[in-house]
């Protein structure tokens, strides 16, 4: 039941996603993905931080005293940064696309299953092996997708 | 060989945006969302802080002299921040990811279509239009 609210919240996070990937790939592409990318992070901690102090109910834990590896969740984030800096250069960004989705599935699948890291199992049950067959198929389809794009792209650059 | 070892490197750099995912449920069950979110780019900001005072290129002079709009994208990233922390509990990292996969398909072609915040314009395409379809399907199968 609470899926129908919260399936389309995440498909929410998707879309803000997308957008702020566009206005940082035209910020990127002028000062660097290093700048933007502190940019990005400066300003969320920003508004963080006015969220916590004025919007947040006073919790019973503060993040001081949750266990430490819980708070280790940035160095992912960066390392995904930096990994995409060198990456995209060396593979283009179809392919590079296509291993995020793919690393990203996997290890989702992964950790519902297993219930890592505190979660709660998701067992993988027939429907999601039918769904990883799926999501390899839309996965295909899009590389297929973005390297038409790319080759065209390089077109227009030598023409 | 190198392009096979930065696939594999790239594909671990996906899988730790789940790991990511992963820690922040739990950890917004916690200490709160907001709290959870604050962490995040915190850490991140001091991080990127510290490589932006070795890096090569001095581009923070050049960044605040460009037009206002490009500086803007960081005001979404809480929001999504705050929405994984919140969703990923309730329905599962999995789902979660296979959600906002669709979220941001469909919203990338939507934006090249109208050629929205300066991208160059680029007419709906089969190829993500099915991808998109087959992500829906998913969507369904893993809820």
């Amino acid at each position: 039941m609470l899926s129908f609210i919260l399936i389309p919240l995440a498909l929410i996070g998707g879309v803000t996603l997308a957008v702020q990937s566009c206005i940082n790939g035209r910020l990127g592409s002028a000062v660097g993905t290093l700048a933007t990318a502190w940019l990005t992070f400066v300003l969320g901690a920003l508004i963080s931080v006015l969220l916590v102090l004025f919007v947040q109910v006073p919790q019973e834990t503060s993040l001081l005293e949750a266990p430490r590896w819980q708070l280790t969740g940035a160095f992912f984030g960066v390392f995904y940064i930096v990994a995409m800096v060198f990456s995209v250069p060396l593979i283009g960004i179809a392919a590079a696309t296509v291993a995020v989705v793919a690393g990203q599935l996997t290890m989702g699948l992964l950790i519902d299953n297993f219930a890592w890291l505190g979660n709660q199992a998701y067992p993988l049950d027939g429907q999601r092996w039918g769904a990883i067959f799926l999501l390899l198929a839309a996965i295909a389809l899009i590389y297929i997708g973005n390297r038409k794009r790319e080759l065209a792209n390089q077109k227009i650059d030598k023409s | 060989m190198t392009q096979i070892l930065t696939l594999l490197v790239v594909f671990v750099a996906g899988m730790g945006l789940s790991v990511e995912a992963g820690l922040l449920g739990p950890l917004g069950e916690n200490v709160g969302h907001m709290s959870a979110t604050l962490c995040i780019f915190l850490v991140g900001s001091l991080l990127l802080s510290l490589a932006l005072v070795f890096a090569r290129h001095r581009a923070l002079p050049e960044m605040f002299a460009q037009p206002r709009w490009m500086l803007t994208g960081g005001v979404l990233g809480p929001v999504y921040v705050v929405i994984i922390t919140t969703v990923t509990p309730l329905i599962g990292v999995g789902t979660t990811m296979v959600a906002i996969l669709f979220g941001q398909v469909a919203s990338g072609l939507a934006l090249d279509h109208f050629g929205a915040f300066g991208v160059p314009r680029q007419r709906v395409d089969l190829y993500r239009l099915g991808a998109l379809a087959l992500i829906a399907a998913a969507l369904i199968l893993t809820r």
